[in-house]
């Protein structure tokens, strides 16, 4: 007998002084593995009703059902997923994929029930006990079953850009393209977001499969403006998409231009004319205005078979698509490749027409059946700030206009924007460009009376403005344009502290003790716009319901006069996609009226 | 964990050591070189228990992966041994005359992944899965969902909805 043998039971007492390991009631107290794959938690606050639990069960566990209690919104389905204990394996997956990290498992894992349907349950809403359990599976950190960033899109650096009106963007190559398509869950929670709800999901699987011409036919069932919209869309969608809770938003207005950019002009004509009625139904429509809604509604009319002029004040159509944004960022020849595919359907656009002066808007509703008003707003407003009627302050939809003509004007060397949207951006980058031409250098001091993460400008906006060497400056408002012996030489503004009151009026309440002269030889408004609609007439004017300065219309677009309707920016803002919505809308009610009545002999 | 690898590399070809914790590394192994590999292992190098044997399906590869995690009480650690083998015909040496237990991993593995192991007492009787006659079901390409709607009957009272056509209904209903 050794000695440790004769020592060893006693070393035992040595574990009295340690904690036990064994568990004091294990019939009564059984805890599940702290990462256990027990029964499901679903945090409803965080959940988005994607349903891509649904759809990556591999048992078909699990139901997308309605919850009274949570309501469809932008962004959220309102379903909540049921899971089928019958069926479910706990393999987790439904974790692993949640795009919110709503869902978990607990790591309890004892049930008792007499009624087997008590196992079909929907976590968080049907509550549990162990809802709020801390322990169990969780998706651990870094593992994650789709992409989260958003593959990069190449772009023109701002030293090659700032003195050119070349596109700034590349646009995706087939492999760039498939990558993000990839990241896509084909949930569909942004059709709801886009205006004239895209089929997003369906076309994005067709960059993942290679069928483009099925891509193409797919974008034109909801939008003729592809090339367009896959350029300078808002894409409010990217704002509903499930990625964008846990990574970034899924490109989708990057992967729409991408479909676009695949497949001939001469095959996207043929697409589009697919399905086109060529018996002429006898109908004729006059439609004001060749802008995004107004060319919509042509290319669905006369798609339909109905006979349609457009009739267009300004020398090539797009409305504000060519006359207000700029070329780096829509080239006009895609704008134009948009435009031949609805000229194509037969639409006749009558350019350098101007209802009011070269005809008449009696004469447009005794030669047709119906009229749509889509004249936009081409009036730049003015602040009328003192001094603001010299010549040299200007609005900036006429200078952009002015710059799509191909003036080549004299740009001063020291510019002042007032403004911080979008077309406050436009024109200032526009100019600064135009500065770098003429005179090497950049002097454009854009002055916005929102603080700086309240400028109504897209953040990429300001971001590649400031790049390209614009000065922004937030919080500032205008006070005075400043003249010496009848010459511009600068902006007077002053500190804006608050733009809106409590009730949420725009108020704006000044500093008046912090004023900043910024040297300007040419002073540019961007503050809104407004409608010119002078043509109408004084009969017509009287006639029609107004809101305000907008002409009153109805969710088809009709106005209070059975054969005008009205759609776009001058009725209803504020972009493109809306205006392509609202052209749809207004062909379909347009459509209507027609049906049951015969075509009007002109 | 290291020196180990650098001894066992000596004697055996072997693939890369991961090391997962301290206590705990995997090294891949030939096919032919296991049996040798774990008799090594066992009787040089203390690793004398047999803490599991279990498979993970390759099929894109084409391959059934086996880890033989083996335990050293002493030390205090494991090493998992892998060996890759083809999937189909799956086939691999027994070694249930080193680890008695081995037999009743083996009889499981034949009958989830349908993996043999020729010569391992009852290897063909069923294990827990009484009269199977389907695909192995840890074989990746079994279809679990397939499976379920064939042997179970629906409950009633289930239906999903589709997010978009809900949101359709819910927030834009009368649109085409």
């Amino acid at each position: 007998m050794s000695l440790s043998d004769v020592l060893s039971p006693f070393s035992a007492w040595k574990n009295l002084f340690r904690d036990p390991v064994t568990i004091p009631d294990p019939l009564n107290d059984r805890p599940g593995a702290p990462r256990y794959r027990g029964f499901h938690q679903n945090d409803i606050e965080k959940c988005i009703g994607c349903g891509t639990c649904e759809a990556i069960c591999q048992n078909a566990a699990i139901d997308m059902v309605a919850v009274a209690e949570i309501a469809t919104k932008p962004g959220d389905s309102g379903l909540r997923p049921r899971i089928d204990y019958g069926r479910c394996c706990w393999c987790a997956l439904c974790v692993d994929v949640c795009m919110t990290s709503s869902l978990s498992m607990s790591n309890e894992y004892k049930w008792v029930d007499h009624d087997p349907d008590a196992f079909c349950f929907i976590p968080g809403v049907d509550l549990k006990h162990w809802d709020s359990s801390e322990l169990g599976y969780r998706r651990p950190e870094g593992h994650r079953l789709t992409g989260i960033e958003r593959v990069a899109m190449g772009e023109l650096e701002p030293e090659v850009r700032a003195d050119s009106f070349v596109e700034i963007v590349a646009g995706y190559d087939l492999e760039q393209a498939k990558l993000e398509a990839d990241r896509c869950v084909s949930c569909g929670l942004c059709v709801a977001t886009c205006p004239t709800h895209m089929a997003v999901p369906e076309y994005i699987a067709t960059i993942r499969d290679g069928d483009y011409e099925q891509g193409v036919r797919l974008l034109y069932q909801t939008n003729p403006f592809s090339n367009v919209c896959g350029r300078v869309c808002t894409h409010r969608c990217e704002t509903s998409c499930a990625a964008r809770h846990e990574g970034d938003p899924i490109a989708i207005r990057w992967l729409k231009r991408h479909i676009i950019d695949q497949v001939t002009h001469d095959r996207i004509k043929q697409i589009a004319a697919e399905g086109r009625v060529s018996k002429p139904s006898g109908h004729q429509v006059a439609i004001i205005g060749a802008g995004p809604a107004g060319l919509t509604a042509a290319f669905d009319l006369a798609k339909a078979g109905h006979g349609v002029t457009v009739f267009e004040a300004l020398p090539a159509p797009g409305g504000m698509m060519r006359y207000g944004i700029p070329e780096y960022r829509l080239p006009y020849d895609k704008l134009d490749e948009d435009v031949d595919v609805i000229r194509s359907m037969g639409v006749e656009i009558r350019c350098n027409t101007r209802v009011g002066e070269d005809i008449s808007i009696d004469q447009l509703r005794e030669q047709h059946d119906t009229v749509l008003l889509s004249i936009g707003l081409h009036q730049g407003r003015s602040t009328r700030i003192p001094g603001s009627e010299h010549e040299d302050v200007v609005s900036a939809v006429e200078l952009l206009r002015r710059i799509t003509f191909g003036e080549r004007f004299d740009v001063p060397t020291t510019v002042a924007v007032i403004g911080g949207g979008n077309v406050a951006m436009d024109i200032a980058r526009s100019l600064a460009r135009m500065q770098r031409q003429q005179h090497g250098q950049v002097g454009v001091t854009l002055v916005a009376l929102e603080a700086e993460d309240l400028m109504l400008a897209d953040r990429e906006e300001i971001d590649e403005a400031r790049e390209e060497g614009v000065v922004i400056i937030p919080s500032r408002g205008p006070r005075q344009c400043l003249i010496e012996r009848d010459a511009l030489t600068g902006l007077e503004t002053v500190h804006c502290v608050s733009v809106f009151d409590d009730q949420g009026r725009f108020a704006p309440n000044y500093d008046d003790s912090d004023i900043q002269i910024h040297d300007a030889g040419l002073i540019v408004e961007a503050i809104g716009q407004a409608a010119d609609h002078a043509f109408l007439g004084e009969s017509l004017t009287e006639a029609l319901e107004w809101e305000r300065n907008r002409i009153r219309i109805d969710a088809d677009g009709r106005t209070s006069e059975s054969w005008l309707w009205a759609a776009g920016d001058a009725v209803q803002g504020p972009d493109v996609i809306t205006a392509v919505a609202a052209g749809h809308r207004i062909a379909a009610s347009m459509m209507e009226a027609f049906a049951g009545t015969s075509a009007q002999t002109h | 964990m290291r020196d180990l690898y650098d001894r066992l590399k000596t004697a055996f070809p072997l693939g890369e050591l991961t090391e997962q914790r301290p206590d705990l590394a995997f090294v891949t192994v030939a096919k032919e070189q296991l049996r040798s590999l774990l008799l090594h292992l066992r009787d040089q190098e203390g690793f004398t228990h047999l803490v599991l044997l279990t498979a993970v399906d390759w099929l894109e590869e084409g391959n059934f992966q086996l880890t033989y995690l083996m335990n050293n009480r002493l030390a205090c650690r494991d090493l998992g041994v892998r060996v890759m083998l083809p999937r189909d015909p799956a086939s691999m040496d027994s070694i249930h005359d080193l680890w008695p237990t081995a037999a009743t991993y083996q009889r499981e593995l034949r009958e989830m992944f349908g993996i043999d192991f020729p010569g391992s007492p009852r290897v063909d009787e069923d294990f827990i899965l009484e009269g199977w006659i389907r695909t192995p079901p840890y074989r990746r390409d079994f279809d679990t969902l397939k499976f379920s709607d064939e042997v179970f009957a629906p409950r009633p009272g289930r239906a999903s909805s589709d997010p978009t056509e809900f949101m359709k209904q819910q927030l834009y209903p009368d649109k085409t």
